[in-house]
């Protein structure tokens, strides 16, 4: 470490050495932000400034094209949540975080741990392929649902034909839809948690569980007792990533499959908010919608940081 | 979220191949069992849709698990009548030049991060991660309109730069890499004159490269897979990309299912194959993006 701390003081010199020079002062504080240049104006540019611009719009009453804009204070606002359409998507973007939960968690976990209780190139084999859903296109699934699905033709219709069991409209049903664009996106949560899990198992002791092992404690009970509860941390962890992912990972789903519908049956906030944009073109109405949606988000990544902080201090 | 644990990879290199306990014939039947059902649910689409491809004309729609016997009919089909060529073009130029993108920020800015200790870094960190949770479907509208009032809409550069909106996640990678970069090396650099543009050229990029290459790849095939943007920027055949031509087979006439098998299993197969040459360095970099 003595020539980190060396190489540290070199650092320091060189920028004590500059001082001298005015010039090369303002050059040497000008340097980092030259390098830093295009991650800056990325972030200006596409991310904050858009951000301000989403809430001057959510004020603005505009249709996205015409050159009249209306000032309407917070009337989208109050549309927003005085009409029916945009608390029963919320509501309806909590019904797809609960129905991904146990794809985000129980599920992966289970699979993860089969995986990891055997190494070798059996498992590695089974990890690539139950990994593979996160790198497919999800239009190209979707729409390869949207032919499964199929009510004349699918094929999931006629195995439910040839054996009895009553055939559906299963994306065309409101009963059935918002289940139906669930199950189409919850092998992403599997795949990915599946690997999320396996790193968390993989920094586990493997130690610990040989000696309950020779102590005579089974397979099932180390699992039960020794190994799930090392992982409720990563659990909380992928449970919260769900809550904040279940919407925009249905989100293309629903845009490809259902638009919403049927009966806005599968409408979720953040198609709300693309349909009001750019379907219905009140861009006011849609930009309130985002705004809302970012302070709900950032209030969520603020309380989880806190738990976790209040976690790590007691 | 922590750094140490964007570092654990799962491990299977461990030695004992044989694994703990157990080792009896049904349990591992049963293991077998289990997780081949699971890869096959999982994967249920990509074959459906790769079988249902070769079967022709109304044999789509039979229940047969294999196309026997099989025809290119589809694919030739979707390749004559519909611009699939040229959407596969479009989507992989776009992939290339919002990676490029991604990585040129990337890399400046971590090297920056990591070799100078600037005013306002903090803060400038604390916006990229903060960057990095905003949901990409909220910034459609200012984005669409940013484009559309500066004449980019449908145009290769309207498609490609607004996608820097996701650049924080290259950033952040990036930034660790070059940060595990031993700093002696580093120093050494810098002891025997080498400006740091000369430090980063010649000594962090190289070092880098592996970061890089997973990198890349994760945010091609991310750029590859995007829909929603594609769909508002660039709607026309000229630019858009593949996904969108997805979409070009709900005909007035009805689905052409067939032949959309077939586009879809064109619009996979290249992150496929990127997948399979590279897959555990895909999934590490996924692993460190998914930790964060």
């Amino acid at each position: 470490m003595t020539t980190l701390e060396a190489g540290a003081s070199t650092f320091e010199a060189r920028g004590h050495a500059t001082k001298r020079a005015p010039a090369a002062v303002v050059r040497a504080r000008l340097t980092p932000w030259a390098y830093q240049a295009p991650l800056l104006i990325a972030l200006v540019v596409w991310v904050y400034g858009p951000l301000v611009f989403t809430a001057v719009l959510s004020v603005l009453d505009w249709d996205l094209t015409s050159p009249d804009k209306t000032f309407v204070g917070v009337d989208n606002y109050r549309q927003l949540v005085e009409e029916p359409e945009f608390p029963r998507a919320l509501a309806r973007t909590g019904l797809y975080v609960l129905a991904l939960l146990p794809f985000a968690t129980v599920l992966p976990m289970a699979l993860a741990i089969m995986l990891w209780k055997r190494p070798g190139k059996a498992s590695d084999r089974y990890r690539s392929l139950l990994f593979m859903p996160v790198v497919l296109a999800p239009v190209a699934t979707a729409v390869t649902w949207r032919f499964i699905l199929d009510p004349l033709g699918g094929v999931v219709n006629s195995t439910f034909g040839a054996v009895g069991l009553p055939e559906q409209d299963w994306l065309g049903n409101p009963d059935t839809a918002i289940w139906a664009i669930s199950l189409i996106t919850a092998s992403r949560f599997v795949a990915l948690n599946i690997l999320l899990y396996g790193a968390a198992l993989a920094a586990l002791d493997r130690r610990a569980f040989d000696a309950a092992r020779v102590d005579g404690a089974t397979e099932w009970e180390i699992t039960r007792h020794l190994v799930v509860p090392q992982l409720v941390g990563t659990t909380a962890l992928l449970a919260f990533l769900c809550a904040v992912f279940a919407g925009q990972w249905t989100f293309t789903n629903i845009a490809v499959l259902t638009q919403g519908g049927p009966a806005n049956s599968t409408d979720n906030v953040y198609y709300r908010l693309y349909a009001y944009a750019f379907t219905f073109f009140e861009a006011g109405t849609g930009a309130a919608a985002a705004v809302l949606i970012v302070v709900v988000l950032t209030a969520l990544f603020g309380l989880s940081t806190l738990v976790r902080r209040r976690r790590v201090t007691s | 979220m922590s750094r140490r644990d964007g570092r654990s990879v799962p491990d299977s290199s461990v030695p004992d191949g044989r694994g703990p306990g157990g080792g009896g014939g049904a349990a591992a039947v049963t293991r077998h069992t289990v997780l081949a059902l699971a890869a096959f649910a999982m994967l249920f689409p990509l074959l459906w849709a790769l079988s249902g491809s070769f079967k022709p004309g109304t044999d789509v729609y039979s229940s047969s698990p294999f196309p026997l016997p099989g025809t290119l009919e589809n694919y030739r089909y979707a390749l004559r009548e519909f611009p699939i060529g040229r959407l596969l073009l479009n989507t992989f130029v776009t992939a290339i030049g919002v990676t490029a993108l991604h990585l040129v920020a990337g890399v400046l800015a971590a090297w920056s991060f990591v070799r100078f200790a600037h005013r306002g870094q903090g803060v400038l960190l604390a916006a990229v991660t903060v960057a990095l949770v905003v949901p990409p479907q909220t910034l459609i509208i200012p984005h669409f309109l940013m484009i559309t009032e500066v004449g980019l809409r449908d145009t290769f550069v309207g498609l490609v730069v607004p996608q820097l909106s996701h650049c924080a996640l290259a950033v952040l990678l990036l930034r660790e890499h070059t940060r595990s970069i031993p700093p002696t090396l580093i120093a050494a650099a810098s002891l025997d004159g080498a400006s740091p543009f000369e430090t980063l050229r010649h000594i962090v990029l190289p070092l880098l490269r592996p970061a890089l290459g997973a990198v890349g790849i994760v945010v091609f095939i991310t750029t590859w897979n995007e829909y929603l943007w594609p769909s508002l920027a660039a709607p026309s055949p000229e630019h858009t990309t593949i996904q969108m031509g997805l979409q070009l087979f709900e005909t007035s006439e009805g689905p052409e299912h067939g032949p959309m098998l077939a586009a879809a299993m064109l619009a996979t197969v290249p992150v496929i194959v990127a997948y399979l040459l590279a897959s555990r360095r895909i999934a590490d970099a996924f692993l460190q993006a998914g930790l964060r």
